[in-house]
């Protein structure tokens, strides 16, 4: 663990140069497209008069750099500042209800990945050269293939409409039947790239120690396997952590917005269409953030599970 | 991803060999040839699709809507009477646009491009490209994909000189194509560039490298005899396992309003004409044939990639 | 080391879900879900309030709850009619500049009962004509008072023209005699709103506010559910319901209706058959009535190619509305041949834009100085895109401009910024919009939008005989001059096709049989409070 905690504390260090520089640019995209919150908010009367009235009042007709001075400064105080689409609202109060809902629906949903994808590559690995194997991770591969905005309508259809084994939309919490057919849709694509990467590692280690453990006895022989399992897929795993973590928030947009679940993602989309800087702003910042951090914890998670990785200078990537 | 164990480095023909190889080994998998063929057809049509087709993707007809299949319309029609099948086909179009552009600008032009270029000549440049990566990477995908096309979107379509190419050239949709492949070059190029700079390091130290340097070897030759031969697996993996995820991407945004725009075509906003839960009910085949070949397509590419992956880095399984 | 990672492994999974139970329980629940129907409790899906500050309002989903729970001097009944609220009655002027209202002596703020008197109404003006206030309308419904432009611009700090004579009579002198202002009086804009909570929470006591409506605002999580309480305390008489709650969160209403979580339901176009056919249950339960509002393309008079008034012709005898309405919105909304929507004072059924006559069209394309399709310069329709569809109609009328006149058309779709800034810059040719009357007066769409001077006049129109008439009627005290006043302008308009009127719009919703007296009111006013649930 030699070079572990400088590279820890350069990565850490790093991040607000990063944070700074991804805060100017999604700042200066907002503001470059046409149109801006206040036009917005106004609607059908448009009255240049009040419309540079309220953008002088919002101190939107200062120049750009100001504007992100001021917008750092606020920062800096813990201020996300207001939204425009929810008047007079801290960003804070707004987005973040929205962000926890979908927070709970993505850890759900990547329960769910884990839980039922493991297993299952176990499975088709034990089954291997049976016609189990090939048919399994088939239907896991198409799974994966078919687009979140497809799965969604056609499970609708069926479970909800059809057998009323679910209800239609909603949100009412982890423990709620609600949070059953979004955390699916999310998950069907995860559990098939988990389950035939469990399996391709199961495969490998079974192929190595199988002639030493077929001599162990019994239980031996089972924890035995189980250990070596564990070890060797988790390095694996924790890479495909990171990128179930994005593939998941892009499927909880769609699952979102189809089925009426108060997350951040339908928000996103609506605060980007209706200019509203500072929401957007902090959606950005936070995302990012938690994508940095996320990544340092998966690369120590590395370091703890393999000792052979180093964390020095010639790092690459 | 595992450097290609095998290959034979020939300094007269570096790379026909191996490739030639490869090639023949993919086609005996008769899965890859399915996916292949499936994928094939597709671009045939998207390629062809004004010849393919027999409407226009807006030709309606609003004494014939929602038809089911039948002869004169082998897909059925939908909600204004337009033709299903010549409506896929022109669709397939947008997504055969969006990916090969993607490729050739993300990922060869960017990614290999400044993958090479990062890591072959070191120092500064290589800091300095990767710095830049490292912001681009932090940034979430898809909130920024929508916030790009969302904002800036209208103002490139706007661009005289785009339009002028898109006369020129008779492409219709063109400057929607350039705003969609332009944000997801953008915001994609990064991973591959990474892996491709840590395969040009390796390679760097190589004695053949180092060889061909002592011997005064032009940077170019170096590039194009040593070092490209050498990541044109990855390439080729990386390339066909993103070609899903680039064809996704581009589905997605549009179904969100924020692609590519009507009159031009994409099987976005199809899906989402569809996906309405009472049009499912209604008019199931308003979904299930966009979906249909969407997921197919999706599962195409995903046989592909893992045969490829097989085929190309055979240490990898 | 192993023991390590299980040791962690265990931990990072109970803290999730400590957390996850921790959140888990608690009432979140969005839907209606849970609460099965009770006799004084009604469910319905609503639109997301953006604000519930009556003075900054804009939009017509948060005015829908704002007029439930606030009222104001006047307002408008049932009957599309302008009836007294909090001011018992009125007098004017005989120059028609100065009201004087006499207010009611029994209203009080919710949850205070603090009684309500004309300071107030005066406070709740001025605050709306703040410019720290930043209301983008104050101009609108207040400029006609004495000194409000004043105050908005920042050179006052109270509108001269508004008086408090003593606790009960409130004057307030307008600049000309408009006959309009009263129904502007009935906007929430002018709405009483309540000092003493105000001073004492500048930032939050919209979450709560003391209005002085039917209704009280008991809980509202923002996005996901509103839930208003009945005001016992109401001048009007406490509601019969005693709770409404909205389900603001989205998804497919009609399902959640035939799941019984919600007691009210939009139809859509995907389901407006079952609602029709005679043989569905959902027959009995169909409802729909028509807004107050009007829908239709608008061309820029002063670009080509729609400077030349045959073009805008040729357009719009082009396009068959019947068809479209009747196959593409499946005869959900009524075509519209006029300006002025039904149910609005003034409306003129003879009122007409033409016919479709492709024939004519053409003829009319090729006398224009363009001469034809091919003299055309390329045109682009610009239109609000939610979602990834252009509408149907647009892309149905567009192929028919296509099939009878050999003209393309672009749809340029864009989202609502850019849509109002292009509008302000008058720089597309043609646009697709509605316009929603907020008071029902002829002058809230035919002088804000045709009148050359104005700022909202969209389409660029400049008439002198429509500008004199419209001023004319501005203050023509005879109300039935006036009207035939505001019909010769719709008509010049109309024979200009400066618009192409193309359907009014209509609400459809199922109800369920237990609720009484539901009813879709064409224009915002308040309605909850006569619903009554039989169990």
């Amino acid at each position: 663990m030699q070079g572990l905690l400088p590279y820890v504390v350069r990565r850490l260090l790093w991040a607000p140069v990063i944070l700074l520089a991804v805060s100017f640019i999604a700042f200066t995209i907002t503001r470059f497209g046409p149109g801006d919150p206040v036009r917005v908010a106004m609607g059908q009367y448009s009255d240049p008069a009040a419309l540079e009235r309220v953008r002088h009042e919002e101190g939107l007709d200062k120049p750009l750099l100001q504007q992100y001075g001021i917008y750092l400064k606020n920062l800096a105080q813990g201020h996300l500042g207001e939204s425009f689409t929810y008047r007079n609202r801290d960003v804070a109060e707004v987005i973040f209800p929205k962000i926890w809902v979908s927070a709970r629906l993505g850890l759900v949903a990547m329960l769910i990945v884990f839980a039922i994808g493991v297993p299952l590559g176990v499975f088709a690995a034990l089954k291997q050269g049976t016609w189990s194997d090939p048919f399994s991770i088939g239907i896991l591969l198409f799974f994966q293939s078919v687009p979140v905005v497809v799965s969604v309508p056609l499970m609708l259809l069926v479970f909800v409409l059809k057998l009323h084994w679910l209800p239609a939309a909603g949100w009412g919490g982890v423990f709620d039947s609600r949070i059953v057919m979004p955390a699916l849709a999310i998950s069907l694509p995860g559990i098939a790239v988990v389950a035939r990467l469990t399996r391709a590692t199961t495969l490998s280690v079974l192929r190595e120690d199988y002639v030493r453990t077929a001599r162990a006895k019994g239980l031996r022989e089972f924890t035995v396997v189980t250990r070596h399992v564990v070890r060797n897929s988790l390095l694996p795993l924790v890479t495909i952590i990171g990128i179930s973590l994005a593939t998941l928030v892009e499927g909880a947009f769609f699952a979102e917005y189809l089925l009426g679940v108060p997350g951040i993602g339908q928000f996103a989309v609506k605060s980007v269409q209706g200019r509203d800087y500072n929401v957007i702003l902090a959606l950005v910042l936070i995302l990012t953030t938690t994508f940095i951090i996320a990544n340092i914890i998966i690369d120590i998670a590395y370091t703890i599970i393999d000792p052979r990785v180093r964390y020095e200078r010639q790092r690459l990537g | 991803m595992a450097v290609a164990g095998e290959v034979e480095f020939d300094s007269e023909r570096p790379s026909r060999g191996p490739l030639a190889l490869a090639t023949r080994r993919l086609l005996r998998k008769k899965i890859a040839v399915a996916a292949l063929v499936f994928i094939g057809a597709f671009y045939f049509c998207g390629l062809f699709a004004p010849v393919v087709a027999p409407h226009s993707y807006t030709a309606q007809n609003l004494d014939t809507v929602n038809q089911g299949p039948s002869l004169s319309h082998p897909f059925g029609t939908d909600s204004l009477g337009r033709d299903m099948l010549s409506r896929v086909i022109w669709a397939s179009r947008t997504t055969v646009v969006v990916t090969v552009a993607t490729l050739l600008t993300g990922g060869l032009v960017l990614a290999v491009g400044l993958g090479l270029l990062a890591g072959y000549a070191g120092g500064k440049v290589d800091t300095a490209i990767m710095r830049v990566g490292d912001v681009f990477f932090a940034l979430p995908g898809l909130p920024m994909l929508i916030m790009v096309n969302a904002t800036l979107g209208a103002r490139i379509r706007g661009m005289g000189w785009l339009v002028a190419i898109e006369k020129a050239l008779r492409i219709e949709g063109f400057p929607d194509y350039v705003v969609v492949f332009g944000a997801l070059s953008l915001f994609a190029w990064v991973g591959g560039a990474r892996v491709i700079r840590s395969q040009v390091l390796a390679l760097r130290e190589t004695e053949y490298v180092t060889a061909a340097r002592a011997m005064g070897a032009s940077t170019w030759r170096i590039i194009s005899r040593h070092l490209l031969p050498n990541v044109s697996n990855i390439v080729i993996v990386g390339l066909s396992t993103s070609l899903g995820a680039i064809a996704g991407t581009e589905i997605a945004l549009s179904w969100l309003g924020v692609g590519v725009q009507p009159p031009t075509p994409s099987f976005g906003p199809m899906l989402f004409e569809g996906g309405s839960i009472r049009t499912l009910q209604a008019n199931p085949h308003l979904l299930l044939v966009p979906g249909v070949i969407v997921a197919g397509l999706m599962f195409s590419f995903n046989l592909l990639g893992d045969a490829l992956t097989d085929v190309l880095t055979p240490h990898a399984r | 080391m192993k023991r390590f990672l299980a040791v962690a492994a265990l931990l990072l999974g109970v803290v999730t879900a400590a957390g996850i139970v921790a959140c888990g329980g608690g009432s979140e629940d969005t839907g209606g879900g849970g609460a099965a129907a009770s006799g004084s409790t009604l469910r319905m899906v609503g639109g997301d309030p953006l604000t519930l500050d009556p003075a900054i309002v804009t939009d017509a989903d948060s005015a829908s709850y704002i007029v439930e729970i606030y009222s104001g001097l006047v307002t408008i009944d049932k009957d599309l009619k302008l009836a007294p609220d909090i001011a018992k009655s009125w007098d004017v002027s005989p120059d028609g500049k100065t009201y004087t209202f006499h207010l009611r002596d029994d209203v009080v703020f919710q949850a205070t009962y603090r009684q309500v008197t004309a300071s107030d109404f005066k406070y709740s003006m001025e605050r709306a004509a703040d410019p720290k206030t930043a209301s983008t309308v104050a101009e609108a419904y207040l400029g006609d008072i004495v000194g409000a432009k004043d105050m908005i611009n920042g050179t006052a700090s109270q509108i001269s023209g508004i008086e408090v004579v003593d606790d009960f009579t409130l004057r307030i002198t307008i600049d000309a005699p408009k006959p309009y202002f009263l129904a502007k009086m009935a906007c929430p804009t002018a709405f009483v709103v309540d000092k003493t909570q105000i001073e004492a929470d500048q930032r939050n006591w919209t979450r709560r506010p003391h209005g002085t409506g039917p209704f009280l605002v008991k809980e509202w999580k923002l996005g996901e559910s509103l839930t208003l309480q009945a005001n016992e305390r109401y001048y009007g008489g406490a509601p019969s319901v005693k709770t409404v709650k909205f389900v603001l969160s989205g998804g497919s209403q009609l399902t959640m209706y035939e799941d019984d979580e919600v007691d009210v339901a939009g139809v859509s176009i995907n389901d407006i058959d079952r609602a029709l056919d005679p043989n569905d249950p959902l027959h009995s339960e169909y409802l729909s009535a028509d807004t107050m509002s009007t829908y239709y393309l608008g061309f820029n008079t002063q670009k080509p190619p729609f400077d030349d008034p045959k073009v805008r012709q040729a357009f719009g005898l082009a396009v068959d509305r019947e068809k479209i309405v009747e196959v593409v919105l499946k005869d959900m909304v009524p075509v519209a041949h006029s300006i002025m929507p039904p149910g609005l004072p003034g409306y003129n059924p003879n009122a007409t834009a033409g016919t479709y006559d492709p024939e004519k069209a053409k003829q009319l394309l090729a006398e224009s100085k363009y001469g034809g399709p091919s003299g055309l310069p390329k045109i682009t329709l610009s239109q609000v895109g939610v979602g990834a569809t252009a509408g149907d109609d647009i892309q149905a009328m567009v192929e028919m401009w296509k099939q009878n006149l050999g003209v393309e058309v672009e749809i340029q779709q864009t989202d609502q910024a850019t849509f109002w800034q292009d509008l302000d810059k008058r720089s597309y040719q043609i646009f697709a919009a509605g316009w929603v009357m907020d008071y029902p007066d002829p002058e809230d769409i035919l002088d804000i939008l045709f009148n050359s001077k104005s700022q909202q006049n969209s389409t660029g129109y400049s008439n002198a005989e429509v500008d004199q008439l419209l001023m004319q009627a501005r203050t023509e005290q005879d109300s039935t001059k006036r009207m035939s006043l505001y019909q010769q302008v719709e008509q010049l308009i109309l024979a200009d096709m400066a618009w192409l009127p193309l359907y009014y719009d209509r609400d459809h919703v199922v109800v369920k049989p237990y609720v009484k007296n539901f009813m879709l009111p064409p224009i915002v006013t308040p309605y909850l409070r006569y619903v009554t649930i039989e169990q």
